[in-house]
């Protein structure tokens, strides 16, 4: 922030104080008053030398904002702020989104050569890539006579998931061959369904891991075994617009919700939105993939 | 134990509040310092306990019972001690209230005022040094408040606040240099509080002490040689109303044969005078000056007016220093031609008063030796009989004698019989009282007396402590006799004009004592120190400001020179307030300066060259553009970043960058005029 991006006016702390100077000014003038002449014109270079000094409190402070994490709808999107400082300490810097009222400006001092974390919250707008809004950097340090603030406009953006339906609504059934996906969630949930025992694979998980028979098979040289819990790809789930309700954002809601779901149940599955279709997977990548699809739908 | 932020910020707030009103103590009403005290223990108290304040209910409360209270005690609550009582309890009850940021700036404001209000009764260099110590807290207090993380140190809260204060400090300068010293805009500058010196009042023994006042009020410059110093009265208020305790200048009456008509004789003595900023409503010259009574004189601003004493009268309390040519007759007769029946007020006595007094009157009145003489001889010798009885009975000249009053209503039967210690204002008031009550007309005139003995500069110095009380008594045919009964105990106050001097008491006694060589020369330092402030800093006035003009070479110097030496610096400030903001947001290696004229240049021959690349792309731009014509500026433009990017390469230095620079541009000016 420089000279052209730093705005500065009196606070209305300062405009008391210019009121209180006059009446001081006065006060000497009409009982002529040598050393109250001099109590008022010392307030006043203060004051000036303190406006100075908030317009440098800024001055040369740099700030980069770290990639938001992606929330629902609903949530508050968390900003960290890193302020960077070349120059000499700085205290009572301040951020909060332009506009908010002031009881929600986060504080913080910025070391001299250092830098400062700071932490700003505001409430995420409707769902989609949404661009973050206006943050305004404000300070008053050192006498609150003045007010000194710069705009910022993050580049970043953030995603904003729909809303998760809650309580989740039940799995759909398939519209794929008529065979698959009578799976209620709340098995799919635990996990525990018993299968099959197959090897080891990459990427299996711990709890999977069938560790009773896993002394044997190390003594043998053969590879552990697993519990198969997931269904085979023929079983994948297919989180279909059409099944999800009647509603737009409803819809949006609940495919959100069995992503979310499918996840945790670490079942594959695959998103149709009308004439889109993304096939069954299961990771982070899919979930991402998945949830800025219905963000955007 | 620490303690938590808080808490900290409050006690040293209530510290800082503590330390402004603490030098009111003195001259606020006894309930007022309690309540103050209470309510700045109670809030420490609760910060400490961390407890919740109190309600406001109880706030109103208390603010009534205070503004009660001080209309009590003040009969008022708009003067200037009931404003500063009501102040004063505001600020320790906004205490109480500290809820929201506007809150702790209303008690900074209330703070810096109340620092203000005590300068109406002490300008001294202590209760300057003091009061800038408080204004430091205070300062330091404003720039906690903003500070709204953790929990940072008092030290480091006071150094921001010294840095501010320091940088505003050239500002400060010049505004008490420059700024006009204007007269007040209404009303009047009340009597300073606690000054001694002159005054239109005279309390009988209010003073139990006088304060040793060595400050100059005038300085003198005589055409010959000085008056005698039996002829140096300096004439001031004179008084002529007593209650019993207090004298008050007599009421005005009008009339041709009320008023103290002048006659000249003698030769005239020309002086020129410099009078201190007293804020004295009198001008005291030496008497006696020819000019009519209702004579008026234009001095600058002021106008003053010959009041029918013969004493020289201000519409207000003079703030400035004055410079005057006078002239003064030693020898003159003053109301020789007023009737007797106008000269009635000067005869009243307090009724039922001093008994005593009245009757040793009348017994010195009715003494064969007195019966015999006419109305032109009796008064003359009355006089003379209560000078030598004060010559021979045992009276004490001493500037401590104590209170009077205290027991008894009858304060002159007191001096006159029972304690017989006094200064001046005893000696000449006991004088009139008799005289009147042997009904010889008399009054107090008071002013000052004599000067330093020694000449400094060319100048004869009166100091505040040569102020001076004589007595005039009323003789038909003759007018106004001056008799000056301290004379008559005291010879050398009058005859060599010595100036009060108080035995040194208390510590500053036990240190002469201890080391007599020491402490006169500490004194002397400390009240050439208080001399230098009053000097240059108190009396600092419209004349100073002028004369600092004149030394800066302005001829005439007015308001006018003073408006344009204003205007002067703050153009010339804002200009390097400008400079150094433009200097601060330029870039600061000369790369970026280079890289910046280069694109300029190009962008003037139309180049598109954006600043993220190269010198070599702008040459292949330029290239692009204009083809072989481009030769030379495209050569150059590689040349520089041979310079800058090359293995080994050598960055110019200035005065290569500056040739580099003039070449270019002189290639582009080629450029220019060819594709036109």
């Amino acid at each position: 922030m420089g000279q052209n991006n730093i705005y500065i006016l009196p606070s209305r702390p300062g405009l008391a104080f210019c009121l209180t100077l006059l009446l001081l000014l006065l006060a000497s003038i009409n009982d002529q008053l040598s050393l109250g002449y001099m109590l008022t014109f010392l307030l006043t270079g203060a004051g000036l030398a303190s406006m100075h000094s908030t317009h440098g409190n800024l001055r040369g402070l740099s700030l980069d904002l770290k990639a938001p994490q992606p929330v629902f709808a609903g949530e508050d999107v968390q900003l960290e702020l890193r302020l960077h400082n070349g120059g000499r300490a700085r205290f009572g810097i301040g951020v909060h989104v332009l506009g908010s009222p002031d009881a929600e400006i986060a504080w913080t001092d910025v070391p001299a050569r250092g830098h400062a974390l700071l932490q700003v919250r505001l409430p995420a707008g409707p769902r989609g890539l949404q661009s973050l809004p206006s943050l305004q950097i404000v300070t008053r340090f050192p006498l609150g006579l003045f007010r000194s603030w710069s705009v910022w406009r993050p580049a970043a953006k953030v995603w904003v998931y729909p809303q998760p339906e809650s309580p989740a609504a039940a799995f759909p059934l398939s519209r794929d061959g008529g065979e698959t996906g009578e799976i209620a969630l709340p098995s799919r949930q635990q996990g525990q369904d018993f299968e099959g025992v197959r090897q080891y694979r990459r990427g299996d998980s711990m709890r999977q891991v069938l560790w009773k028979k896993a002394a044997l098979s190390l003594e043998q040289g053969t590879p552990l075994s697993v519990r198969e819990t997931q269904a085979p790809a023929a079983h994948a789930l297919w989180l279909d617009w059409r099944d999800a309700g009647s509603e737009t954002e409803a819809r949006l809601s609940r495919l959100t919700a069995w992503v979310l779901a499918a996840e945790r149940a670490q079942a594959p599955y695959g998103l149709r939105l009308g004439a889109q279709e993304f096939a069954p997977d299961l990771g982070p990548a899919q979930r991402q993939l998945c949830l800025e699809q219905l963000a955007l739908a | 134990m620490t303690l938590t932020r808080d808490c900290r910020d409050t006690l040293f707030l209530l510290a800082t509040i503590a330390a402004i009103v603490l030098p009111h103590a003195q001259h606020l009403p006894l309930w007022a310092s309690a309540i103050t005290v209470t309510i700045l223990v109670w809030r420490g108290w609760l910060a400490w306990a961390q407890k919740p304040l109190p309600g406001r209910a109880v706030l109103v409360l208390v603010l009534l019972a205070s503004g009660l209270l001080t209309w009590l005690t003040h009969r008022t609550l708009i003067g200037r001690e009931a404003g500063i009582t009501m102040l004063v309890m505001l600020l320790a009850l906004k205490t109480l209230e500290l809820r929201a940021r506007r809150d702790a700036f209303v008690v900074f404001f209330l703070g810096f005022f109340l620092v203000l209000t005590h300068f109406l009764y002490s300008q001294s260099l202590l209760s300057a040094v003091w009061m800038l110590v408080a204004v430091w807290a205070l300062l330091s207090a404003v720039v906690l408040a903003q500070m709204p993380v953790g929990q940072p140190s008092l030290a480091l809260a006071a150094r921001h606040a010294a840095r501010t204060t320091l940088y505003g400090l050239p500002v400060m300068v010049l505004l008490f240099l420059l700024f006009p010293r204007i007269a007040p805009l209404w009303g009047v500058p009340s009597d300073s509080v606690g000054r001694t010196g002159l005054s239109n009042q005279l309390d009988f023994g209010a003073m139990s002490e006088i304060a040793n006042d060595d400050s100059i009020a005038l300085r003198l410059k005589f055409e010959g040689p000085p008056p005698p110093p039996q002829a140096r009265y300096f004439r001031g208020p004179v008084l002529g109303r007593f209650d019993g305790r207090t004298w008050r200048p007599a009421q005005a009456v009008s009339g041709l044969f009320s008023i103290d008509a002048l006659q000249l004789s003698g030769t005239p003595l020309r002086y020129e005078m410099t009078m201190e900023p007293l804020r004295i409503t009198v001008l005291p010259l030496l008497e006696m000056s020819p000019e009519q009574p209702g004579a008026e004189l234009e001095l600058d601003a002021l106008r003053l007016k010959r009041g029918p004493e013969l004493q020289w009268l201000a519409a207000r309390p003079i703030t400035e220093r004055l410079r005057l040519n006078a002239v003064a007759y030693p020898g003159y007769s003053a109301g020789a031609a007023r009737s007797p029946a106008s000269m009635e007020h000067f005869l009243a006595l307090p009724q039922r008063l001093n008994p005593r007094s009245m009757a040793w009157a009348a017994a010195l009145r009715s003494e064969p030796r007195f019966a015999a003489l006419d109305d032109r001889a009796l008064p003359t010798a009355l006089a003379e009989a209560v000078l030598q009885h004060i010559r021979s009975a045992d009276f004490t000249y001493t500037l401590a004698p104590g209170r009077y009053g205290e027991v008894t209503p009858h304060l002159i039967d007191e001096f006159w019989f029972d304690r017989r210690l006094g200064f001046c204002e005893h000696f000449s008031s006991a004088f009139v009282i008799m005289m009147r009550a042997m009904g010889v007309p008399a009054r107090i005139v008071t002013g000052f007396q004599g000067m330093d003995a020694d000449q400094q500069d060319g100048y004869w110095i009166v100091r505040n402590s040569n102020a001076h009380a004589w007595a005039e008594y009323w003789v038909a045919g003759r007018g106004w006799l001056r008799a000056d009964p301290t004379a008559a105990i005291a010879p050398e106050r009058v005859n060599l004009g010595l100036a009060l001097r108080p035995q040194s008491v208390g510590f500053a006694g036990a240190l002469e004592r201890f080391s007599p060589a020491l402490w006169p020369r500490l004194r002397q330092g400390w009240e050439t120190l208080n001399n230098r402030w009053q000097q240059v800093v108190l009396n600092y006035s419209r004349q100073n400001q002028f004369d600092l003009l004149k030394s800066m070479g302005f001829n005439q110097p007015d308001w006018l020179a003073l408006g344009q030496l204003s205007a002067a610096l703050i153009a010339l400030l804002a200009a390097a307030g400008g400079a150094w903001t433009w200097w601060l947001a330029r870039p600061h290696d000369a790369w970026s300066r280079q890289r910046i004229s280069v694109l300029k240049e190009l962008q003037r021959l139309g180049v598109t060259a954006t600043d993220h690349e190269g010198p070599g792309r702008w040459a292949a731009h330029l290239s692009e553009r204009f083809g072989p014509r481009a030769e030379t500026a495209v050569r150059l433009l590689q040349s520089l970043e041979q310079s800058r990017y090359a293995p080994a390469a050598q960055a110019l230095d200035w005065r290569g960058r500056r040739r580099w620079l003039h070449e270019f541009r002189a290639a582009g000016r080629m450029l220019r005029s060819k594709t036109r």
